[in-house]
């Protein structure tokens, strides 16, 4: 096990796990999850609901205990080098962890002062902040009364606080409205600018396919996936075919003939040869089926998750 | 090790801060008292006999009592407050003292408490309670009342980490607390009681509590009220101390 890095930067990956086990009672929420984090990339873990992402979050940030495997953030094991690890990082949780009864200075002041920085320095950094996330407006107001894209907004700056070079966003958007998940975008975008590396954990698509370099796709605890977004798209094929047959009754006989499940009335298949198509659509004519519609598109990263996870959303 | 303590009194601040921002909230934390004080001293006190100064001077200090021990009870919810919505979280990935999240919590209650106390005696000495022994003793006695509420923090710590609420924890530690403070002498002599209520105010902690500090501000005190507080304070500590690091341990990991 090496001592510690240098620096951060000088790192392949800022995250590295191999066979991570969690077990709660005799249910595991992670069976086995390697994944690793390029330093100052962003790593999107993708997965339905109770798939193990924030179980995965909660054992690299210190606050779970891995029952099997190892995992290093910053070059340190995280439970025999917890301490050093939490110098490193910053968590921004599904729930927004910010003292409700607080102000958002007061929230700031908080961190910053358990963290050694001096009431000036402490009140500087927190001035900062809350410019930073346009929340200068509401500084002195109780967090208890802000919406809930500006409680994010502020669970983020408090997570930033101590400047860290690894940053833990456990669904962060979940909830937002369009514009302030957007916002929640750019600050993301500024970070890896700085050379910051995120973990981030989305139920959204869109968001990985905006923000990370690289995805990995678990389910049931497991990783069913991983690769640059280009790549996944790639695995769940190039363009597919998308029939819908006009009688439900015809649904079998379709699914027989395309070679793939229907998914609320449509089947769906990847097509690698673009000159296939009408010739499945002339299969699927002479068995008698009359399509209510069918289309030929180019694959969405919904496409990797349903190949992947078999989860039909 | 300094950094440990400064970290848990920024974290007794932090507590502290909702006070200052809401300095209204000072009424809240007087409401019991002053309702406790009323009920007593006016309406049942008038009921018994009219002694009015007779009945302040034996209820007042039973009442702080009162306070004193369900205050501790806010230890435990604000515990578990913090763990339910992720502030708790978030200090366990920040590198800081184990210890001072819970530290600073038991601390700004215990500063709390102090001010309601402080308080209480302000409302006392304007319906007619007098200290008659001397500021020392006083001071002795109030500083009794802050032990035990201490170390029954620990035991309401603990049960707020262990619980799966906080209103769960709320409701623990009322049925915990209520027979403690009721069934015994803070405010009504062991006396006139049957047989079975009297033998249990003997035992209850909270009537040896009663009588120390009533016996330090008002004189008349037998010395083995004291000690027998003092004893039950050691123990609670004993008993809850680990158990609450404990469970703190498990949550901390």
């Amino acid at each position: 096990m090496p001592a510690g890095p240098d620096t951060l930067e000088d790192m392949k990956y800022a995250i590295e796990a191999e066979g991570l086990v969690k077990r709660y009672g005799d249910k595991s929420a992670l069976d086995g999850v390697d994944l690793a984090a390029r330093s100052g990339s962003v790593l999107g873990v993708l997965g339905p609901n109770g798939a193990g992402k924030t179980t995965a979050v909660r054992v690299l940030a210190t606050l779970a205990r891995p029952d099997a495997g190892r995992a290093l953030v910053g070059g340190y094991d995280v439970t025999r080098q917890a301490a050093k690890v939490r110098e490193l990082i910053g968590l921004t949780g599904q729930y927004a962890s910010v003292d409700e009864k607080l102000t958002g200075t007061q929230n700031l002041l908080l961190i910053g002062r358990l963290l050694g920085l001096s009431r000036p320095a402490a009140r500087a950094r927190a001035k900062e902040l809350l410019a930073r996330f346009g929340l200068e407006e509401a500084a002195d107001r109780a967090a208890s009364g802000y919406s809930g894209g500006m409680r994010r907004r502020l669970d983020l700056a408090v997570s930033l606080v101590s400047r860290p070079r690894i940053l833990f966003l456990d669904e962060p958007t979940t909830g937002l409205d369009p514009h302030a998940r957007g916002e929640l975008w750019d600050v993301v975008r500024e970070l890896t600018a700085d050379g910051v590396t995120v973990l981030l954990t989305t139920q959204y698509l869109e968001e990985a396919d905006q923000l990370a370099d690289d995805l990995l796709v678990i389910d049931r605890g497991r990783v069913a996936a991983s690769g640059t977004p280009a790549e996944l798209k790639a695995l769940a094929g190039g363009h597919r075919l998308d029939v819908r047959p006009l009688r439900a009754a015809d649904l079998e006989k379709a699914e027989t003939i395309l070679g793939a499940k229907a998914a609320d009335g449509v089947v769906s298949v990847p097509v690698h040869d673009l000159s296939a198509p009408p010739a499945l659509l002339r299969d699927l004519d002479d068995a008698g089926i009359v399509l209510a519609e069918h289309a030929l598109r180019l694959p969405s990263l919904d496409d990797v998750f349903l190949t992947l996870t078999g989860d039909h959303r | 090790m300094t950094t440990a303590l400064s970290q848990g009194l920024t974290l007794a601040w932090r507590s502290l801060i909702p006070l200052k921002n809401h300095p209204g909230q000072l009424f809240g934390l007087l409401f019991q008292p002053v309702f406790m004080i009323v009920i007593f001293v006016y309406l049942f006190g008038g009921a018994a006999g009219g002694d009015r100064a007779g009945a302040v001077a034996y209820m007042l200090p039973g009442v702080l009592v009162q306070v004193a021990l369900m205050s501790t009870i806010t230890t435990g919810m604000n515990l578990a407050t913090d763990i339910g919505n992720g502030v708790f979280d978030r200090f366990r990935t920040m590198p800081i003292a184990r210890s001072a999240p819970l530290a600073g919590r038991i601390l700004a209650d215990l500063l709390t408490l102090l001010i309601t106390i402080v308080m209480s005696m302000v409302v006392g000495y304007a319906v007619g309670f007098r200290v008659t022994t001397g500021p020392l003793s006083a001071l002795a006695g109030l500083g009794l009342v802050l032990l035990l509420a201490m170390a029954l923090s620990w035991g309401s710590a603990w049960i707020g980490l262990v619980a799966k609420s906080v209103t769960s924890m709320q409701g623990m530690a009322t049925a915990v607390l209520l027979p403690l403070t009721f069934g015994s002498s803070a405010f009504v002599p062991a006396t006139d009681m049957p047989g079975w209520l009297s033998w249990w105010m003997g035992v209850n902690p909270v009537s040896h509590l009663a009588g120390a500090l009533r016996g330090l501000l008002t004189g008349g005190l037998h010395p083995s009220d004291v000690w027998i507080t003092l004893g039950w304070t050691a123990a609670l500590l004993v008993l809850f101390a680990p158990l609450a690091l404990r469970a703190y341990n498990r949550r901390v990991r």
